[in-house]
């Protein structure tokens, strides 16, 4: 077998390799100056080169439609959305970072160092059309995560938060690997074009082929929180230091999510003997958007309330991926799902965001009555952090709104009829716990809690999310057409 | 560009407001800015002509082309009225909160103005989506308003109100993509636009809940009968009056609450004809039993706002009955006792809100014998009561009146019933005032009657234009009605298949429209 790489496969590539080069730089600047930490402007600004790099990398990448690397990778309109979307949340996570109390240790380096190789295996799991090279992607995303959110100085929960999220990722990685493992030995290949076509017919003629495709949906299903593999994901949202819990709320959702499409995108629910599979699917979506709202009524703490209600999110982009899988114009559920991630990274940036700039020592956690007074004392981030809410809740006319309508038009255009309305339901249920906070932070009379001084780069990232969030939901056509063009042709 | 003014000026007065430094000037700056929009809502009478059904001063362009939604406004003979109704009570509102509200004044006024521009939206709004969005958006400032400016309860009651409205919307939601999928079936084009709505020939199967048009009608009803609120879905309504400041009330009870019964006329009703004959009979029936219920409860209420509260859902009842009456007289009553209701039980709240700033108190018990102490405040609830009991003259005889002659036309026993709420409505009212005015002077009333209770110019100069419409309204009813005739007789005579023809455009489907036909068409192939 000879390998041909061309140097426009290396092109291709280049937003990971830039990734992965700048997250070098600080790393071995301190290896050559033992015990003398470099300035985190300085590993900042180097940080931020490299992503500059890889975003205008993954800009001019726009419009390819093609595989490299002898098929193990794909780039087309998915591959650059995703790109664009990992560098702009690593980018957010990192300024966020640079002024949390939890991250801007000793260790500041070797965290960005760990955050852009996480950026660097999302990437690949977005771009990966064999299923080996996506389990690599997961492998350096993951690997990355569990250390990075290890690094944060608080010492219990963290920890803990790290070590769970590690021997149960693990456990979830192994299951995909088994499931790949089946793929392979009944279809012969491990290339995700070329299984979509035969996959509608193996899945009914070979039950070990089934099998394989299950595995591998409940090991991605791991990564994004689908019900009941979910249950990981307050504790870990709440342990890490709350940048890195935004980073990885929004990328990881946008990779993952990306690579689940692709794999839908194999017509493997379009077999014969697909309904069992396309119920379970039904099924998990209901029960993750019932499971993630009505947990996150329950909580008093905020960051625990935002990862509860992230399974739930997660359960309506999955209705978009059924959607996408399932049927004819699988277009619109693909493109339902891009625009949703593309919002649900910024809305969630911005509330981690808002919560990172009032924490005061690591370790602990804003209660939603810790909000009292808000308003009064800082009314843009009260104002911010309510539009980022209220765009959680789907209130018109922000773009979470319109990434429902869109998710919600592509379920019923596909007949799930039901698990829309379940959809509906569990997002009146949301509504009344995104509205609390609102509640004390206008309506509650006390006195305000004081924000830490400074942290100007969190104020920044806060309000453009904000406003993203009201002028990306008013002039979503653009956006929504650009979207559902890249896609177009997938399905 | 006339509705597209119209509709954001105030949130742009809002903007500059929120620029303005000086506390001082910021309520006469926001009364100015009212004020201004109520002449300019003035100038509709001048490009609308009332001789036509169709939708007039149509303002399109896409919005998200994709999926055929567009920025679409219009305005017909149904719609006018509750612009109208909006843009007076904004100013009103405004200057009668003048003492009411003393924290927050700037974000108080900020809110108002935004509200009103996402009422005026849902008026003359006529792509569904963008309706919705109106719709929504409306819940938010009200949200606010009730939340902080509130009574003790204020946040139970402000949650109630949103979650309340928002569960029923979203089943809208749900039945809008379903329309707009159906327009895209038998259209050719994806479409969220009223007008193409129309079109759309909706299977329905008599008796069968689950047949489409009868989901969806459901599923729209749901909605407005949250928001009305008719009497199931009512509970919210006392707890969110009883807890709002004074113009949050009048605002709740005068306008938003017609939102709901313009939904029903401009949704429900024409777009699921079969299944709204078909089912009538729920919505008769609620009607009935909300005017019936309402009455009885407020009679029994020992707090004056809470009665008054009570007596909306009495009224909006009536409402729901004259739009399911599907005739000329019950239709055009129900728009009328629209009006009505957003007039008398707007000054109501008003006046129950100027003894309250005075007193700190709203029990009946605790007044009486407030004639004598305060004799023009009693002059002027008195004129009201009158128009809230449907006396001959005022405003609410004409609206009653032409509600229950189009209900014995077509559904004698309900309007049997409905006739006894005449009586309670009478009995309730009339009782309160008995008990509040008259008879000897009760704790309060001595407490504080060195304090002057008696209104004040301000106070009198908000209540005047109200006074005035009451009678106006009630002896020239036809000056009203002339301009919204062609409309109703469209919707009653056509019914069963409904169209709005849009005025002042070519027939053919905008341009976007044709665009969009083309692309699906390719993407077909």
């Amino acid at each position: 077998m000879t390998i041909n790489l061309s140097v426009i496969d290396f092109i291709l590539i280049s937003p990971a390799v830039a990734l992965f080069l700048a997250s070098l730089l600080p790393l071995s600047l301190k290896a050559f100056r033992p015990n003398r930490e470099t300035q985190p402007t300085t590993v900042i600004l180097w940080a931020l080169v490299g992503l500059v790099a890889s975003g205008g990398m993954a800009i001019a990448n726009f419009g390819v439609s093609q595989t490299a690397f002898e098929k193990a990778l794909v780039f087309d309109g998915l591959s650059s959305w995703s790109s664009i979307l990992i560098v702009v949340s690593t980018a957010f996570g990192l300024l966020l970072a640079k002024e949390s109390l939890a991250t801007n240790t000793k260790q500041f380096s070797e965290l960005v160092f760990l955050i852009l190789n996480a950026a660097a295996g999302m990437m690949l799991v977005a771009w990966s059309n064999d299923l080996i090279m996506l389990f690599i992607g997961i492998e350096v995303m993951s690997l990355c995560l569990y250390l990075a959110v290890a690094l944060s100085l608080e010492q219990r929960l963290a920890k803990e938060a790290a070590f769970k999220y590690f021997v149960l990722g693990s456990f979830a990685s192994a299951i995909f690997l088994y499931g790949v493992a089946f793929i392979f030995g009944t279809s012969g290949n491990t290339f995700l074009l070329e299984l979509s076509e035969v996959g509608s017919e193996l899945i009914s003629t070979n039950r070990l082929f089934l099998f394989g495709v299950v595995m591998v949906v409940v090991g991605l299903a791991f990564k994004v929180s689908i019900f009941p593999f979910h249950d990981w994901t307050p504790d870990v949202y709440q342990g890490s230091a709350t940048p890195v819990t935004a980073f990885m709320a929004a990328g990881v959702k946008v990779a993952v999510f990306v690579s689940f499409l692709r794999v839908m995108a194999t017509q493997i629910l379009n077999g014969e003997r697909a309904e069992d599979l396309i119920f379970a699917l039904e099924w998990l979506t209901v029960l993750t958007m019932l499971a993630g709202n009505i947990a996150a009524i329950l909580q008093s703490s905020v960051k625990r309330m935002l990862a509860y209600s992230s399974v739930a999110h997660s359960g309506y982009v999955l209705m978009g991926v059924l959607a996408a899988g399932v049927g004819e114009q699988g277009e619109l559920g693909a493109s339902g799902v891009l625009y949703y991630v593309l919002g649900y990274a910024v809305m969630t940036l911005g509330s981690f965001g808002v919560l990172s700039m009032f924490e005061k020592n690591e370790g602990t956690d804003l209660e939603v009555t810790d909000l009292k007074g808000l308003a009064s004392r800082y009314p843009i981030a009260a104002l911010c952090l309510s539009l980022l809410l209220l765009s959680l809740a789907g209130i018109p006319p922000t773009v979470g709104f319109f990434g429902k309508f869109f998710l919600f038009s592509a379920a019923l255009k596909q007949g799930f009829f039901w698990v829309a309305v379940w959809g509906v339901l569990s997002s009146a249920i949301s509504v009344y716990y995104y509205l609390r906070p609102i509640v004390y932070m206008y309506m509650a009379e006390g006195e305000p809690l004081q924000a830490p001084a400074g942290r100007q780069l969190s104020k920044i990232v806060v309000t453009v999310c904000a406003i993203l969030v009201v002028v990306v939901g008013l002039i979503s056509n653009p956006v929504y057409d650009a979207i559902r063009k890249s896609v177009a042709g997938m399905f | 560009m006339l509705l597209t003014t119209l509709v954001f000026l105030p949130l742009f007065m809002a903007g500059v407001l929120l620029l303005v430094p000086n506390e001082k000037v910021l309520k006469p700056m926001a009364l100015g800015f009212a004020l201004v929009e109520f002449v300019l809502s003035l100038a509709l009478f001048l490009r609308f002509d009332p001789g036509l059904a169709g939708l007039q001063l149509v303002e399109r362009s896409a919005w998200i082309r994709s999926a055929g939604i567009g920025y679409f406004l219009g305005i017909d003979g149904i719609s006018l009225w509750l612009v109208l109704l909006t843009t007076f009570l904004t100013p009103i509102t405004i200057l009668g909160a003048w003492s009411a509200i003393t924290k927050k004044v700037k974000a108080f006024l900020i809110a108002m103005l935004v509200l009103e521009t996402t009422m005026l939206g849902t008026f003359v709004a006529m792509d569904a989506i963008l309706f919705y969005t109106f719709f929504e958006a409306s819940l938010l400032p009200m949200y606010f308003i009730i939340g902080i400016w509130g009574g003790e309860r204020r946040i139970y009651a402000t949650l109630k109100f949103f979650i309340y409205t928002m569960v029923g919307s979203l089943f809208m939601l749900l039945g809008i993509i379903a329309l707009m999928f159906y327009a895209q079936d038998q259209l050719g084009y994806m479409s969220a636009s009223l007008v193409d709505f129309y079109k759309l020939q909706i299977p329905f199967v008599a008796g069968e809940f689950l047949s489409t048009q009868t989901l969806l009608f459901f599923a729209f009803s749901l909605a407005f009968a949250i928001k009305v609120p008719v009497f199931p879905f009512h509970t919210w309504l006392p707890d969110a009056h009883v807890e709002a400041p004074t113009p949050g009330s009048v605002i709740l009870a005068g306008v938003m609450l017609k939102m709901g019964t313009y939904g029903l006329l401009r949704f429900s009703i024409p777009m699921f004809p079969e299944a709204a004959s078909y089912f009538a009979w729920i919505f008769l029936l609620i009607g009935v039993v909300g005017i019936i219920y309402g009455a009885l409860v407020a009679m029994v209420q020992p707090d004056i706002k809470k009665l008054v509260a009570y007596s909306s859902v009495s009224h909006m009842g009536y409402v729901v009955l004259g739009l399911f009456a599907f005739n000329a007289y019950g239709i055009s009553g129900g728009l009328y006792q629209m009006l009505n209701h957003g007039i008398s039980t707007g000054a109501l709240f008003l006046l129950v809100g100027m003894i309250y700033e005075r007193t700190h108190s709203r029990e009946i018990a605790r007044y009486g014998g407030l004639a004598s102490a305060a004799p023009i405040f009693t002059i002027l609830f008195m004129i009201i009561t009158l128009s809230s009991i449907a006396v001959p003259m005022t405003n609410g005889f004409v609206g009653e009146f032409f509600i229950l002659l189009g209900t014995f036309m077509s559904a004698k026993g309900y309007a049997l019933f409905a006739v006894t709420g005449v009586v309670l409505g009478a009995a309730y009212m009339l009782w309160m005032v008995k008990r509040v005015f008259f008879g000897e002077k009760g704790e309060l009333v001595k407490k504080y009657e060195s304090h002057g209770l008696d209104v004040n110019w301000r106070e009198i100069l908000v209540m005047a234009p109200l006074v005035v419409l009451v009678f106006w309204m009630g002896l020239f009813p036809n000056q009203f009605l002339r301009w919204s005739k062609a409309s109703i007789d469209h919707l009653v005579e056509n019914r069963l298949t409904y169209e709005l023809p849009v005025v002042g455009v070519p027939s053919n489907p905008s341009s976007y429209v044709v665009q969009r036909a083309a692309s699906a068409s390719k993407a077909g192939e």
